[in-house]
C-alpha cells in the first residue's frame, strides 16, 4: 500500500471524526480502522488519544509497525 | 413479473388439465391474462402482469419459426440495447417485450446469453427440435424458480404450490431443508424445505434433454484478493459508484409501461433510490412507507421529511401487532416456508397498500446492505477481529460498545456480554467467522424438535455453506467473506424470498431493486473492503456518494434494522382464531417437527408476558413454531390449495401442438 493511500485514509478518517466522543473511545474506532486498513497491530499503549489527534503522527506509528512487520 | 410452470415429459404428452391446474395456483402473481404451449413432451404455462409491452408481450411467446418458446418470469432491463443489437444481427421481432428477447438471445448466443442479460428473472425455454428444456435464474435470487425431477422430466413454477397442484408429487417436510431453515434461516438453494423439490441457484442455468439433468453458473459472487482491488482512490469509486446507482434506478424506473411507484423506509437505501429517481427523472413519483403503531418500530419520522424534501406522492400504512397476526397464515401460504420473524407480514399489508393505489411496479431499497456492507453483522465481525488481536487488553474491550452504546449506561453488563460476544465462535481463520454467533443464536431453535426429527437430520446431513466458498476466497478480505454468505444465504433465501418476491407478488407487485443491478453488484464486489466498511462506519462509499441528495440525519443516524413485533403479534388481547388450533398440542405432535411438551412451556412463557420482553432466541423460537405449523398444514395436508387461489380468465395464447398441428405461428 503506498503512501498517497495512507495519506487519503487519513484524511477521510480526519473528516469523520466525532469531535464531541469520548476520546479513549475515539482512540479505540481510530485504531480499528488502521488496523483492518494497514495490516498492523496496536499495542494498547498506542491506542491513545494523543498519538491520533495528529496526522503526521498516525503516519509515523503506521510506517514503525509496517516495518516492524 | 408473472408467474411460470410446465412440465417436461419424455412419456406421454404433458397432461393440458394438470398445466391449468399448476397456472391457477399462480393466479396472484400475473393476474393480467395467461397463456399456455403444449407439444407432445413439453407444456409451458404463464400468467401475466402487465409492465412491458402492455398490448403484445403475451407469453408463451416464440421466435420466428416456433421452434423455441419461451415462459418468463421478470425483466431484462437492457432488453431495449439486445434488441437493437439482435435485429442488427437480422433478427426479426414481433412485440415491443423484453421476453422476446430472450428468445433470439438463446438462438443468437446460447448459453452464453445468460451474463449479457442485467435484471431479475425466472426463465424457461424449450427447444422443440431438441427437446431440451432450459431453465434460468437471475444472478442473486431475485425470482424464484422451483422444479421436482420425475422419472419421465421434471415439473418446474415460481411456487411450490404449483407443483403440488399434481396430486401425485409428494408433500413431507425435508429434514436438511428444516435444518437449513433453523440454522442459516431459510434453506439454501438447491434444497428447499420440501422434500423431493428443488429451487435452482442463483446464477445458474439447468438443461434437461434426453442426454438427463445438468446445472451450470453463468456468474458467481466473487471478490478480488485483499490489497488487488482495481480501484483504491475513494473520491473516484464513489463517482463510479453513484453513476452506476443513477443508472440501475432510472432503468428500473423508466423501463416500464405503467407507472412506477418507490418505497420509502426512512434509512438511507430507499431514500438514495427514491432521490435518485426523483432528481435523474421527469416523472412524477409516488412514495410508500410501513409504520408501526408500536413506537419501537416506527420510523415515520424519517419517511415524512424524506417525502417532504423530494415532494413525493406519499402514502403510508400504520401496521399493529394484531393486524400481523390476522394476515400471518396468508403469509405463511405465499412464503411457502417457516419464517423466523414476523417481518414479512407487514410488508405484505404494505404490497397491499400499493396495489390498492393503482400501482404494480415498486423500486426499492432491497440489496444495498449485502452489497455496500451495510449489515451490524459486518461491524460486529470487525470488532470482534480487532479484539482477538489481543484479548487481554482492556481498552480493545471497550470496542463493543461503539457497537452497542447502551454499555456506557450500563457498565455493570459489560463483562458479561464480553465474554458472550467476543470469546464463543472467535477463531480468526474462520471463513464463517462474521455469521457464526448468528447461526449459533438460531440454532437454539433445534433443541425444540421432535425427536424422529432429530435423527432424521442426523442422517441427512444437509450440506455445510461454508464447505462451498470458492477456491481463493481464504485470499479475499474478512469482510468480502461475511458478504459471500450473506449473500449465499439470507439475500437469497430470506430476504429477496419471504421478505422480497413473494410479499410483493401475493399482491400483484413487483419489486425492483437498483442496488442489485449487474453493474452496481460488480462493481461493489471490486470494491476494497475499506470503502465499503470503513473502521465501523458502514456503507461508507454510498454515504459519500449522494451526501448531497439525502439529508445529513438520515445519512448519519444509526441504523435501524428493519423489525417488526414478533412473539408480541400473538399473545395480545385479539389473538386470532386460528392460533390455538394451529399451536394445540395435538397439531403440534401431528406435524412432527417439534416436541409438543417443549412448544407448550414456551407457549406458556408466552401467555405469561403476553409476548412482551422476550429474548431474541424464544422470539424466533415462537415464529419458528408458528410459521412451521401454517407451513406444514398449507401444504403438507392441504397441498397448497389456499383461500387465495384465483380462477383463470380465458387464455390470450392457447397453442396445443398434441391435438392441433395448426396452432403452431
Amino acid at each position: 500500500m503506498n503512501r498517497d493511500i495512507v495519506e487519503q485514509v487519513l484524511r477521510d478518517y480526519e473528516a469523520s471524526r466525532c469531535p464531541d466522543a469520548d476520546p479513549e473511545l475515539e482512540a479505540v474506532r481510530a485504531a480499528i480502522l488502521i488496523e483492518d486498513v494497514f495490516d498492523v497491530v496496536l499495542s494498547d499503549a498506542e491506542i491513545d488519544p494523543v498519538v491520533f489527534a495528529d496526522t503526521s503522527a498516525v503516519e509515523a506509528l503506521i510506517a514503525r509497525r509496517r516495518g516492524a512487520v | 413479473m408473472c408467474g411460470v410452470c410446465g412440465i417436461v415429459s419424455y412419456g406421454s404428452p404433458p397432461d393440458l388439465i394438470l398445466l391449468r391446474r399448476m397456472m391457477g395456483r399462480l393466479g396472484h402473481r400475473g393476474p393480467d391474462g395467461n397463456g399456455y404451449y403444449r407439444d407432445r413432451h413439453a407444456a409451458l404455462g404463464h400468467t401475466r402482469l402487465a409492465i412491458i409491452d402492455t398490448s403484445g408481450g403475451a407469453q408463451p411467446l416464440c421466435n420466428e419459426d416456433g421452434s423455441v418458446w419461451v415462459t418468463f418470469n421478470g425483466e431484462i432491463f437492457n432488453y431495449v440495447e439486445l434488441g437493437a443489437e439482435l435485429r442488427g444481427l437480422g433478427h426479426t421481432f414481433r412485440t415491443a417485450s423484453d421476453t422476446e428477447v430472450i428468445v433470439h438471445a438463446w438462438e443468437e448466443w446460447g448459453q452464453e446469453c445468460f451474463a449479457r442479460f442485467n435484471g431479475q428473472w425466472a426463465i424457461a425455454l424449450w427447444d422443440r427440435r431438441a427437446e431440451r428444456l432450459v431453465l434460468c435464474r437471475d444472478r442473486l435470487g431475485v425470482r424464484p424458480l422451483f422444479f421436482i425431477r420425475l422419472p419421465t422430466g421434471l415439473l418446474f413454477a415460481s411456487e411450490v404450490k404449483s407443483i403440488f397442484a399434481d396430486p401425485s408429487v409428494e408433500r413431507a417436510f425435508d429434514p436438511a431443508g428444516l435444518d437449513q431453515t433453523f440454522t442459516y434461516w431459510s434453506p439454501v438453494a438447491p434444497r428447499t424445505v420440501f422434500r423431493g423439490i428443488q429451487q435452482l441457484e442463483p446464477g445458474h442455468y439447468a438443461v434437461l434433454d434426453r442426454d438427463g439433468f445438468r446445472k451450470a453458473s453463468y456468474w458467481r459472487i466473487t471478490f478480488p484478493e485483499r490489497g488487488r482491488e482495481p480501484g483504491q482512490d475513494a473520491r473516484e469509486n464513489a463517482e463510479a459508484l453513484r453513476e452506476r446507482i443513477i443508472e440501475a434506478a432510472r432503468l428500473r424506473f423508466v423501463r416500464s409501461d405503467v407507472p412506477v411507484g418507490a418505497y420509502l423506509s426512512g434509512g438511507l437505501d430507499s431514500s438514495v433510490t427514491a432521490a435518485v429517481i426523483s432528481r435523474y427523472t421527469d416523472a412524477p413519483l409516488h412514495t410508500f412507507s410501513l409504520r408501526f403503531s408500536d413506537s419501537e418500530f416506527d420510523e415515520g419520522r424519517y419517511q415524512k421529511k424524506m417525502s417532504a424534501m423530494l415532494g413525493t406522492q406519499h402514502q403510508d400504512i400504520v401496521v399493529s401487532a394484531s393486524d400481523i397476526a390476522a394476515v400471518f397464515p396468508e403469509v405463511i401460504w405465499h412464503a411457502e416456508t417457516p419464517i423466523l420473524r414476523a417481518a414479512p407480514a407487514p410488508l405484505f399489508l404494505l404490497s397491499k397498500l400499493v396495489r390498492e393505489n393503482g400501482f404494480k411496479v415498486v423500486v426499492t431499497g432491497e440489496g444495498a446492505d449485502e452489497v455496500l456492507a451495510g449489515y451490524d453483522l459486518f461491524r460486529e465481525a470487525q470488532v470482534r477481529l480487532f479484539w482477538s488481536r489481543d484479548p487481554e487488553s482492556a481498552k480493545r474491550t471497550r470496542a463493543a460498545e461503539l457497537l452497542y452504546p447502551w454499555m456506557v449506561r450500563s457498565p455493570g453488563r459489560i463483562p458479561a456480554f464480553a465474554r458472550s460476544f467476543f470469546a464463543r465462535h472467535l477463531d480468526p481463520g474462520d471463513p464463517a467467522l462474521s455469521h457464526r454467533p448468528r447461526w449459533d443464536s438460531t440454532s437454539a431453535i433445534k433443541n425444540m424438535l421432535s425427536g424422529h426429527l432429530r435423527d432424521e437430520i442426523g442422517r441427512a446431513r444437509a450440506e455445510d455453506v461454508v464447505a462451498r466458498m470458492p477456491p481463493g476466497s481464504e485470499e479475499w478480505d474478512p469482510l468480502s467473506r461475511g458478504q459471500w454468505l450473506e449473500m449465499t444465504t439470507l439475500l437469497a433465501g430470506y430476504i429477496l424470498a419471504s421478505q422480497g418476491d413473494r410479499m410483493l407478488m401475493a399482491n400483484s407487485v413487483e419489486g425492483r431493486f437498483p442496488f442489485l443491478d449487474r453493474d452496481v453488484v460488480d462493481f461493489a464486489n471490486a470494491l476494497p473492503a475499506r470503502h465499503k466498511l470503513f473502521g465501523l462506519e458502514e456503507k461508507y462509499l454510498l454515504k459519500r456518494a449522494f451526501a448531497d441528495l439525502v439529508p445529513d440525519d438520515i445519512i448519519h443516524r444509526p441504523k435501524q434494522p428493519y423489525r417488526a413485533p414478533d412473539a408480541a403479534s400473538f399473545f395480545g388481547a385479539e389473538c386470532p382464531s386460528w392460533f390455538d388450533e394451529a399451536m394445540s398440542r395435538q397439531a403440534v405432535a401431528t406435524a412432527g417437527v417439534f416436541e409438543p411438551s417443549i412448544v407448550a412451556g414456551l407457549l406458556a412463557k408466552c401467555e405469561r408476558s403476553g409476548g412482551e420482553n422476550l429474548s431474541n432466541t424464544d422470539n424466533m423460537r415462537v415464529l419458528a413454531v408458528v410459521s412451521t405449523q401454517l407451513t406444514y398444514k398449507s401444504f403438507i395436508v392441504q397441498g397448497g390449495s389456499g383461500s387465495s387461489e384465483r380462477p383463470l380468465s380465458d387464455p390470450s395464447v392457447a397453442v396445443d401442438l398434441v391435438t392441433d398441428d395448426r396452432s403452431l405461428p
